[in-house]
C-alpha cells in the first residue's frame, strides 16, 4: 500500500492537488482512498460533488461503539473512497485531537484492512500547528510527505515550517519528505525560486502546475479537472504528477532553512516582483 | 509528589461543607479527587462532574459544562456551586466564564481555572480561597475570635484535630469563628467577623486579601503538634489577642509516664519525615519531645526519587508521611505513620483521637509506639 500525505499553507491548493492526483491514480486502475484532515472538511467535495458526513460528525452523534464504516466512507469519482476527519466548530475544542480521534476510529472500524486500498492520500491542514495535525506523520500512517507551495514568500515560509515538523519525525525514522509540488498561481511565478528552496531543503520538485482557468471552472462545479476536462493539458499534468509521486522512492530528511536563508529567497522574489512591475510599466 | 493546582483548588472548595463542587475535568481527575476524599466521610457526596470524554476534548466541553451546571443546580440543595476547571478545558480553551454567565442558576457560583499544570497543590488552594473570598461580607468584629486557616476536609485527622484545637482555644477564652476550609457557607461568608486570622502553613493569600479588604490582621503559626508546639500555638494567639493565658497549665504528663520505659527505649530512634507544611512541626515534636533523630526531612515539592534514595541510604526505622509512602516502607520493612494527605488506606472516624493539641500529643505517641511494636528490629547500619 502506497501512503502519503500532502501539506501546505492554507488555500495553497492542497485539496485540488489531492483530489486530482487521486482521480488520476484511480483512472490508472488503482484502489484509492483519500482522507481529509482539516476541520473545514471540504477536500472530498470535488470527488463526491457535495459535502459528506465526517468521522467526527458520526462519532459525536453516535459515539465510538455504534459507528459503522459505511457511515463515514463514501465512494466518489472513479470509485475513490473518500473520508473526512472533520472537527469542531472554529474557536472551540481541540481540532488536533480530532484528527487523532478520527484516525483511531478509522483504524478501529477496519477501514484499511477491509477496503485494502492500493493508495492512501492524506490531505492535512495548512500547518503543523500542534501534535494532532502531525498525526499523519506518525505511527507509519504515511510513507512520505509532499508539500504544495507557490512562489509566495508566506507559502515558502509555511512550507519551511512544515519541513521542521517533518524533520522531527524523519529523524525518528517515522516519515520522510518526498518532495515539493509547485503550484504556479502566485503573483510572481518563477520555477527557479522553488528550485532554489528545494535545493536548500535537500528535496526535489515533483512537478509544476500552472495557473489554469479549467481548475477554477471544475471546482465551481465540484469536480476534478480529470472529470470536467479529462482531455485537457492540465489533466495530463495531474496524471504525470500522480505517477511521479506514486513511483517516487527518493525520500529525504529535510534541512529546514534558517531565517537568513529564507530572507535570501525573499530577496530573490522581491527582485522578480520589481522586474515584473518595470515590465508592466513599459 | 504534588497533586498540582487542580487538587489544591478542589480541596479548598470541597471544604465549604454545604457547597457542591463541580469539577470540569475528564473522568479520571474526578475519580481521583473523589477517591482521596471518600475514605473517612463516605456520605459526603457533594461532587458533580462534567465527565469530559473524547467527544468533549474534540468538540469542546462547553455544552457538557452548561448541562452539568443546570443539573447540579437542580439536584443539590446548596447555597454555593464551586466550579473547578482542570487541565483538559484549559488546554482546549473552553470559555468557562462565558458558559456560567449564559445560564441562570439559583446558587452562587464561583469558578476557578485550576489546570494542574499551572501550579502546585498549594497554589491551587491559595487561588481557590481568594476566588471564594468574594463571597465574604463585612461584619462587626467578634472580640477574641479567630479564623483557623489552612485545613482541608480530607486532611488525615482533620475533624479530630479541629475539635481539639477548638477545645484548647475555647479553654483559653478564644472563640473559633470559622475554620477554612472546613466550614459552612454562612461561616465562610461571616469570616471577616473574626478579630484575628490564624494561618497554618497555607492560606496566606487569603489572609492578605482579608487584611486588605476587611482589615482582619493575621498571624502565621506552626501546626500544633506535641506539648511544646501546642503551647506555643495557643500562647501566641492569646498574646496577640491580649488574653493573659499560659497553656502550660494544661500540660498533663500522666499518660506519658505510663509508657516511660518504651519512650526511653525509643530515644534516639532514626526516623524520616515527608510532608507539606505539617512536616516541620511534626519533626519538631519527634525531635524535641520524643528525642528521635531526624534522618531525612523532605517536602512534597522535592524530588521524590531522591527522597526515596535518601531514605534507603539512611538508618530510618520509622517513616512519617502519607499513603504514598507505603511502597518504600514495605520495601524497607519499616513502619509507616500516616499523618498527611492523602491517606487512602486508613480511616479516621473517631473525633476524639487527634494528632494535634495536647490530646493529640498523647494519641500520636500511642500511634507511633503501636506502629513500632510488631515490626522486626531493623539493623542500624
Amino acid at each position: 500500500m502506497r501512503k502519503f500525505c500532502v501539506y501546505g499553507k492554507g488555500g495553497i491548493g492542497k485539496s485540488t492537488v489531492v483530489s486530482n492526483i487521486a482521480a488520476a491514480l484511480a483512472e490508472d486502475g488503482k484502489t484509492v482512498m483519500v482522507m481529509g484532515c482539516d476541520p473545514k472538511s471540504d477536500m472530498t467535495r470535488n470527488l463526491i460533488g457535495k459535502r459528506i458526513p465526517t468521522v467526527l460528525d458520526v462519532f459525536r452523534a453516535k459515539g465510538p461503539d455504534e459507528m459503522k464504516l459505511e457511515e463515514v466512507i463514501f465512494k466518489g469519482f472513479n470509485g475513490i473512497y473518500c473520508v473526512e476527519a472533520g472537527g469542531p466548530e472554529p474557536g472551540v475544542g481541540g481540532a488536533g485531537r480530532g484528527v487523532v480521534t478520527a484516525a483511531d476510529m478509522l483504524d478501529r472500524l477496519g477501514a484499511f484492512n477491509n477496503l485494502e486500498p492500493d493508495v492512501v492520500i492524506y490531505d492535512v491542514l495548512g500547518d503543523v500547528v500542534c501534535g494532532g495535525f502531525a498525526m499523519p506523520l506518525r505511527k507509519g500512517l504515511a510513507d512520505d510527505v509532499y508539500i504544495v507551495t507557490t512562489c509566495d514568500p508566506m507559502a515558502i515560509y509555511a512550507a519551511n515550517n512544515i519541513s521542521k515538523g517533518i524533520k522531527r519525525f524523519a529523524d525518528r525514522g517515522e516519515v520522510s519528505l518526498g518532495g515539493l509540488i509547485h503550484n504556479g498561481r502566485s503573483v510572481v511565478d518563477e520555477p527557479s525560486i522553488i528550485e532554489s528552496f528545494a535545493t536548500r531543503l535537500g528535496a526535489k520538485v515533483m512537478g509544476r502546475l500552472p495557473m489554469s482557468e479549467l481548475i477554477s471552472r471544475a471546482e465551481i462545479r465540484h469536480k476534478t479537472v480529470l472529470e470536467y476536462a479529462p482531455n485537457s493539458e492540465i489533466a495530463d499534468m495531474f496524471r504525470g504528477l500522480a505517477l511521479s509521486i506514486y513511483l517516487n522512492e527518493d525520500r529525504i530528511v529535510p534541512k529546514p532553512l534558517s531565517d537568513d536563508e529564507l530572507d535570501e529567497i525573499n530577496e530573490e522574489i522581491d527582485v522578480l516582483m520589481r522586474n515584473k512591475e518595470t515590465k508592466e510599466a513599459v | 509528589m504534588d497533586g498540582g493546582k487542580f487538587f489544591g483548588a478542589f480541596r479548598a472548595c470541597s471544604g465549604i461543607k454545604d457547597a457542591v463542587t463541580l469539577t470540569h475535568v475528564p473522568v479520571g481527575c474526578n475519580w481521583g479527587a473523589a477517591m482521596f476524599k471518600s475514605t473517612s466521610n463516605q456520605p459526603d457526596i457533594r461532587q458533580a462532574c462534567t465527565v469530559m470524554h473524547e467527544r468533549e476534548i474534540v468538540f469542546g466541553g462547553e455544552e457538557a459544562l452548561r448541562e452539568a451546571l443546570v443539573r447540579a443546580d437542580t439536584l443539590y440543595n446548596t447555597p454555593l456551586l464551586a466550579v473547578v476547571a482542570g487541565d483538559a478545558p484549559a488546554i482546549i480553551g473552553d470559555d468557562v466564564e462565558a458558559v456560567i454567565d449564559s445560564v441562570a442558576l439559583n446558587k452562587e457560583v464561583v469558578w476557578m481555572d485550576a489546570a494542574g499544570f499551572k501550579g502546585t497543590m498549594r497554589e491551587g488552594y491559595e487561588d481557590a480561597l481568594v476566588h471564594l473570598a468574594r463571597l465574604m461580607e463585612e461584619r462587626n468584629v467578634i472580640k477574641n475570635s479567630v479564623n483557623l486557616i489552612g485545613f482541608c476536609p480530607d486532611d488525615f485527622k482533620v475533624d479530630a484535630d479541629i475539635k481539639e484545637i477548638t477545645r484548647l482555644l475555647n479553654h483559653a477564652g478564644v472563640k473559633v469563628n470559622c475554620v477554612i476550609s472546613n466550614c459552612s457557607f454562612d461561616e465562610f461568608v461571616n469570616a471577616p467577623a473574626a478579630e484575628l486570622n490564624v494561618v497554618m502553613g497555607q492560606g496566606t493569600e487569603l489572609v492578605e486579601h482579608m487584611k486588605k479588604d476587611f482589615g482582619v490582621p493575621y498571624l502565621e503559626v506552626g501546626y500544633p503538634y506535641g506539648l511544646e508546639g501546642t503551647k506555643e500555638f495557643t500562647n501566641t494567639i492569646c498574646e496577640h489577642l491580649g488574653i493573659g493565658y499560659d497553656a502550660e497549665q494544661e500540660f498533663d504528663l500522666e499518660h506519658f509516664k505510663r509508657i516511660y520505659l518504651y519512650l526511653h527505649e525509643l530515644y534516639g530512634t532514626p526516623v524520616s519525615v515527608i510532608g507539606d507544611f505539617h512536616a516541620e512541626p511534626m519533626t519538631g515534636f519527634l525531635d524535641s519531645e520524643l528525642g528521635f533523630d531526624i534522618e531525612v526531612l523532605a517536602s512534597l515539592e522535592d524530588d521524590y526519587f531522591i527522597f526515596q534514595q535518601n531514605v534507603r541510604d539512611s538508618n530510618t526505622t520509622i517513616l512519617f508521611g502519607s499513603s504514598f509512602e507505603r511502597n518504600i516502607t514495605e520495601e524497607l520493612k519499616i513502619p509507616l505513620v500516616r499523618f498527611i494527605y492523602p491517606v487512602f488506606d486508613h480511616v479516621c472516624v473517631y473525633e476524639d483521637a487527634p494528632y494535634a493539641g495536647f490530646r493529640g500529643a498523647v494519641y500520636l505517641t500511642e500511634t507511633i509506639l503501636n506502629a513500632v511494636m510488631g515490626f522486626e528490629t531493623k539493623e542500624i547500619k
